[in-house]
């Protein structure tokens, strides 16, 4: 079976800076894969990179089948993606957004399937007002479901939980975990390491552009270690090569 | 408090110098220092075929024009704030969370636009007459005076836009009552006195005839509609909690013979929904226009029959062209990041909506051809403008994609756009001055139009969106 997500030595400069520093890596479908690194480790220009939102400087990524810059649309088709920043246009309301989505994405009976996020998000009483009077949370939860609405076989999602509160953040991991479990795949950024070690079942850690290890979730309890004191450890050790 | 203002001008020249390099961008007022320079040599040629003062009067209304659009595209209020700033972290924005008063920060920004556009525009254009003077055997004084009334054409056009526009915003209402009773209050005097208003215009009676009683009752004229704008200005977000029925489904509906029906019943949405299109449409089509024409019509016994028709039918069309500013100013790639929609894409969409909105100058053109008495003469002079609007749009596409509005100031994208746009506006005009029926000729355009739209395609879908 091949895999969801594979990348060869995946470079991207901005000026001197280099974002992202010669990456491999290959994501099974099924997975939930957790994208894990400091502040400005390039986690953010990685998944960037992988939904052709920005072209590499160097290296291959193959995502679904589809190479990311010769073919960044049919990439965007297949996916759902939930941006590092969360902008759903400023003039919409929540229903007209997804409205718009589903119009784009051609998904049919969209009215009922964004009644059923609304609902499930719990947010079906913001749904008539515009996107720029939505509190931030909410308009995270509008993101989520512009992300999913279309059952994407991969979603890749940048910090999907920082804005929530406790019980949606719950609510969030708990639907997550369902949905690889229907053999879809995520690709999730985050550095809240807990929720990395509670849901995902492989992981890479990035550090400085560079990647400092892949591995199982799993592997790690069973040699006794956790995520969070793995990273810090590993980190560390990183910061001073 | 002074830091906030100097680094609200760093910002603005980082904004551009890092959208096309800081040469390039530093050479834009050397660019309109050259033109100015150059064309001041040929001002004796001109004046030879000119009555007296009528070259002094079009600049002057050139410069007033800029002043509106300035102030027509920066100023309209906390509206274009939030629009032009969304959550977008400019100093205008973030220095809310300081202990400052939105006022203050407000006028610091108004304060920066007007010194910014000033050092780009007014200097170097006055500076390249002061320059030429002395071989062109104009008095220093007059030169210098000449800079002066010039900035102060400019001045009125801002702040005039900046008063209406904080009417606006507190009330709409008001603004229509007031541009109805100042519109009718020019149309009387002008029949009763048989005068054309724009010979009061304060800047030209100083430039005519300077004396410092008059330059104080100028300037006092100016703070005073820079005082009451200010005064009114209101500084609260407009955030509410407003629920709305969803337009959108029936839009899409009503749009899906479009190519792209989601997209342009978006952008329809943003244009309502912000009152962008009521206020684009007065402070950055209407005004201007109508100021072009009242100039313009003073210069009417020089043109030939129904030149003057015809030559604002032409200015309509470059300025029906900007609304293509309009309906790309309201989101950055970034908001279809997450969507399977490529640049060209967008790009159609756009032109589509700029399309719709073309009815805007049909009505206008059409409202002067029968003000004017030259009903017969609608038809070829709406083709005219809306031919001239669609290419300059093209060209518009071209060189800047998706963000027109800053690129403008890319001296190698504004030198491409003057040429492309300067040999169709010449071409045409000569053809309409020589016949009006040769106006027609105009939908040839659409060739060209329609070749630049598709090269923009290629051209930016190859760009990294990840820059804009
Ligand atoms: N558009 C850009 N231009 C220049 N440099 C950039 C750009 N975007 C990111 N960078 C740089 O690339 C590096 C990686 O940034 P990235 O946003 O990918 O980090 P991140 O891992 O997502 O960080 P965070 O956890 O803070 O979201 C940083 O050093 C950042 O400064
Ligand atoms: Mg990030």
């Amino acid at each position: 079976m091949s895999p969801v997500i594979e990348t060869t030595d995946l470079v991207k400069q901005y000026g001197d800076v280099c974002a992202v520093d010669q990456i491999t890596l290959s994501v099974e479908k099924g997975s939930l894969f957790g994208l894990l690194g400091p502040n400005g480790s390039g986690k953010t220009t990685m998944i960037k990179m992988l939904t052709g939102q920005t072209k590499p400087t160097a290296g291959t990524a193959m995502v679904l089948g589809f190479d990311v810059v010769a073919d960044p649309i049919n990439v965007r088709r297949q996916v759902g993606i939930i941006p590092e920043q969360e902008t759903p246009p400023s003039f919409l309301t929540a229903r007209e957004y997804l409205a718009f989505v589903g119009a784009i994405r051609k998904i049919p009976d969209i009215g009922a399937k964004a009644d059923r996020w609304f609902d499930l998000l719990d947010f079906a009483d913001k749904r008539d007002i515009l996107c720029k009077d939505l509190s931030r949370g909410t308009r995270q939860k509008l993101m989520f479901a512009q992300a999913f609405i279309h059952e994407p076989e991969l979603a890749l999602i940048d910090e999907p939980l920082i804005n929530f509160d406790p019980i949606m953040q719950d609510l969030v991991k708990e639907y997550l975990v369902d949905y690889v479990r229907k053999g879809k795949t995520i690709f999730l950024s985050t550095h809240i390491l807990e929720v990395a070690e509670e849901i995902c079942s492989e992981f890479a850690i990035l550090h400085k552009g560079r990647l400092l290890h892949t591995g199982r979730v799993a592997e790690l309890s069973e040699n006794g270690g956790d995520l969070p004191s793995f990273f810090l450890s590993l980190v560390r050790k990183g910061s001073h090569v | 408090m002074f830091e906030l203002f100097v680094a609200m001008v760093k910002e603005e020249w980082r904004i551009h110098s890092t959208m096309f390099g800081t040469l390039s961008f530093a050479l834009f007022p050397v660019m309109i220092f050259g033109i100015a320079c150059m064309g001041s040599f040929l001002i004796p040629l001109v004046q030879m075929t000119l009555p007296p003062g009528y070259l002094t009067l079009s600049i002057h209304g050139s410069y007033l024009m800029l002043g509106i659009m300035v102030g027509g595209f920066g100023l309209l209020g906390n509206e274009v704030m939030n629009r032009r700033f969304g959550q977008a972290s400019l100093l205008a924005y973030s220095a809310r969370s300081l202990p400052l008063k939105e006022t203050f920060i407000f006028l610091n920004f108004v304060i920066k636009d007007t010194v910014y556009y000033f050092f780009l525009w007014v200097l170097p254009f006055g500076f390249g007459y002061i320059i030429a003077s002395p071989f062109i055997g104009v008095p220093l004084t007059d030169s210098l005076l000449l800079l002066l009334t010039l900035t102060f054409s400019f001045l009125f056009g801002l702040c005039t836009v900046f008063l209406l526009s904080a009417v606006y915003a507190r009330s709409k209402e008001v603004l229509w009552l007031l541009l109805i009773a100042a519109g009718f209050g020019i149309v009387v005097h002008a029949v009763l006195s048989g005068t054309n208003p724009v010979l009061f215009f304060p800047p030209l009676l100083l430039n005519s005839s300077f004396s410092w009683m008059n330059f104080t009752l100028s300037s006092v004229l100016l703070l005073l509609l820079f005082g009451v704008a200010t005064a009114l200005f209101n500084p609260e977000s407009v955030g509410s909690t407003k629920r709305y029925t969803d337009a959108f489904t029936p839009l899409l509906k009503c749009l899906s013979s479009l190519p792209t029906p989601s997209l342009a019943a978006k952008d329809i949405l943003d244009l309502r929904r912000s009152g962008g299109l009521i206020g684009q449409t007065i402070f950055s089509f209407f005004l201007p226009l109508l100021v072009i024409w009242f100039f313009l019509s003073l210069l009417d016994p020089i043109f030939p029959p129904h030149g003057l028709l015809f030559l604002t039918a032409i200015i309509t069309g470059v300025i029906a062209s900007t609304m293509y500013t309009w309906v790309t100013m309201f989101d950055t790639f970034g908001s279809y990041a997450c969507l399977p929609v490529a640049v060209s894409t967008l790009i159609t969409s756009k032109i589509t909506t700029f399309g719709l909105l073309q009815v805007i100058p049909v009505i206008f053109i059409a409202s002067i051809a029968v003000l004017s008495g030259e009903t017969a003469y609608i038809f070829p002079a709406a083709i005219l403008a809306i031919s001239v609007s669609f290419y300059a749009a093209g060209v518009m596409v071209w060189l800047s994609g998706l963000s027109p509005g800053v690129l403008v100031y890319d001296v190698k994208v504004l030198f491409t756009y003057l040429i492309l746009v300067g040999i169709a506006l010449t071409l045409f005009t000569g053809l309409a001055f020589a016949n009006p029926y040769y106006a027609f000729f105009a939908l040839s355009l659409a060739i060209p139009a329609w070749f630049f739209i598709q090269r923009a395609k290629v051209r930016w879908d190859a760009v990294d969106p990840g820059g804009f």
